[in-house]
């Protein structure tokens, strides 16, 4: 028997056992990103994945590139560091909707603007998972199963993909753990895409939303084809409920990416700051 | 996602490709799950999802046998004739629970394997070529025994346990 495959996911994947609750849309990321970078057949040296802090944020604990465990909505930052020092690799950003939209979420709306070229992937529950159940941005206003929110949030929830789009994302796409192959597509393109790339991927969390169960019956791919046109980009996702699977936005726009000039050394560089 | 109604498959190479990466992602499935039983202190779970991952292992090694000497096409994750959302005898993974018992995890087994009987059966019936039908057939009658056995385990199960343990560390934050 022979095959022409010649990179396989499990390649990617290292011997850490997740933590994850069995039955956690975040396996499926991991599947997912394991899958498209199999595709790509990127060599591990070459790919750094960088994360903030929540269950999402291990991500790269268990991927086998190199790997940055940062601070909590930081993933951004860290990453957008380390592309504009070692343009050379391709960064990924993991991290949950708590970590990118609570905490981290002005470094979200700077990422999109800046387009610098690399991946972001919010595993998006509609909650903190690591610590215990609480609200996120993404959170119905209604939700009250949490004992810290008793009447539910009371406030709307955020629409991630329109603000990734009025900040000036270039490309948008939403994808369901559910289905981690048409995911694992969608970060295929979303790697090669040269520029910014967010991938919301919903992601259900077993435990403290068990509901979120039922997504499988709501979710269904968008009817049209993604568009370069912002205007019909966002009637699109302001039309939609935010269950709609698929890449609704893409754009070439400048990608940003500092020169790297000569290398400094620290006394030069404190020298440029004395007063 | 892949299509919700069976396609057909058409050669014994494409065909082969589908059932060596059924089996293939299912005891990947079942590795996975047992591994995260563990490390949620699930420990009969964790050791029945270990023995289905060894089972699924030797079915795979006799799969990938009927393909010795053959040249099989590579096919993408997505491009896979499934009519379920991943191979037929991957689970869904928001199935299963870290405080389920090991009656839910056969039951949970049981379904995987009519899926994956259901998918051979399909192949059996749709191919349009005679050398896939038999196979798939082959293949159909292989999981529909595995079924059998599942079903026995089912019966001849002891389980003090066919309500959820109480959990002494519960999700929620008490008042
Ligand atoms: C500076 C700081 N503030 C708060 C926390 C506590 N904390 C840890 S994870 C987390 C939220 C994680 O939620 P999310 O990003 O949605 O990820 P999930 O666990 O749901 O995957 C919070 C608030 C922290 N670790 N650091």
């Amino acid at each position: 028997m022979s095959t022409d495959t010649p990179l396989k996911p499990k390649f990617y994947k290292t011997e850490v056992k997740p933590v994850w609750c069995p039955g956690c849309g975040h396996f499926a990321v991991l599947s997912a990103v394991t899958k498209a970078l199999a595709y790509l057949a990127l060599p591990r040296k070459d790919v750094a994945m960088v994360s903030g802090i929540g269950c999402s944020s291990r991500l790269p604990a268990y991927v086998s590139v190199y790997g940055f465990h940062g601070v909590h909505g930081r993933a951004l930052a860290v990453a957008s560091g380390l592309k504009a020092a070692r343009p050379e690799l391709t960064v990924l950003v993991a991290g949950g909707d708590g970590d990118g939209f609570s905490i981290g979420g002005n470094h979200f709306l700077h990422a999109c603007r800046r387009n610098m070229d690399m991946t972001y992937i919010v595993m998006d529950n509609e909650v903190y998972g690591m610590t215990k159940g609480q609200a996120s941005p993404t959170t119905a206003p209604d939700w009250a199963e949490s004992k810290l929110t008793p009447h539910g949030p009371g406030v709307p929830s955020f629409n991630p993909a329109a603000i990734a789009l009025a900040s000036g994302a270039s490309f948008i796409a939403r994808g369901f753990t559910g289905d981690p192959n048409g995911l694992a597509k969608l970060l295929v393109a979303a790697i090669e895409h040269p520029g910014f790339s967010f991938v919301q991927g919903l992601s259900p969390c077993t435990t403290y939303r068990p509901e979120q169960k039922e997504w499988k019956n709501i979710v269904r791919p968008f009817e049209l084809e993604p568009t370069a046109d912002p205007v019909e980009a966002a009637h699109r996702i302001q039309a939609d409920d935010g269950m709609s699977t698929g890449l609704l936005y893409q754009s070439r726009i400048p990608v940003w990416q500092p020169e790297n000039l000569v290398s400094t050394q620290v006394d030069q560089l404190e020298r440029g700051f004395q007063v | 996602m892949n299509a919700k109604d069976p396609q057909v498959i058409d050669t014994l190479a494409e065909f082969m490709t589908h059932a060596i990466a059924l089996e293939n992602e299912s005891v990947e499935r079942y590795e996975e799950l047992a591994d995260s039983m563990e490390v949620h202190n699930n420990p009969e779970v964790a050791k029945l999802f270990r023995k289905l991952a060894h089972f699924g292992e030797l079915h795979a090694r006799e799969i990938k046998s009927h393909a010795d000497g053959m040249t099989l096409p590579q096919i993408l994750p997505w491009d896979f004739k499934w009519s379920t959302p991943e191979g037929p005898e991957s689970g869904p993974m928001q199935e299963v629970h870290y405080m389920m018992n090991r009656r839910q995890a056969i039951e949970y087994a049981l379904h995987n394997e009519e899926a994956g009987r259901d998918f051979y059966a399909a192949v059996a019936e749709n191919s349009p070529r005679a050398e896939v039908r038999e196979m798939a057939a082959e293949f159909a009658a292989e999981e529909n025994e595995h079924v059998d056995i599942l079903k026995s385990w089912l019966l001849n199960l002891v389980d003090p346990e066919s309500v959820r343990p109480e959990d002494l560390d519960p999700p929620n934050i008490p008042e």
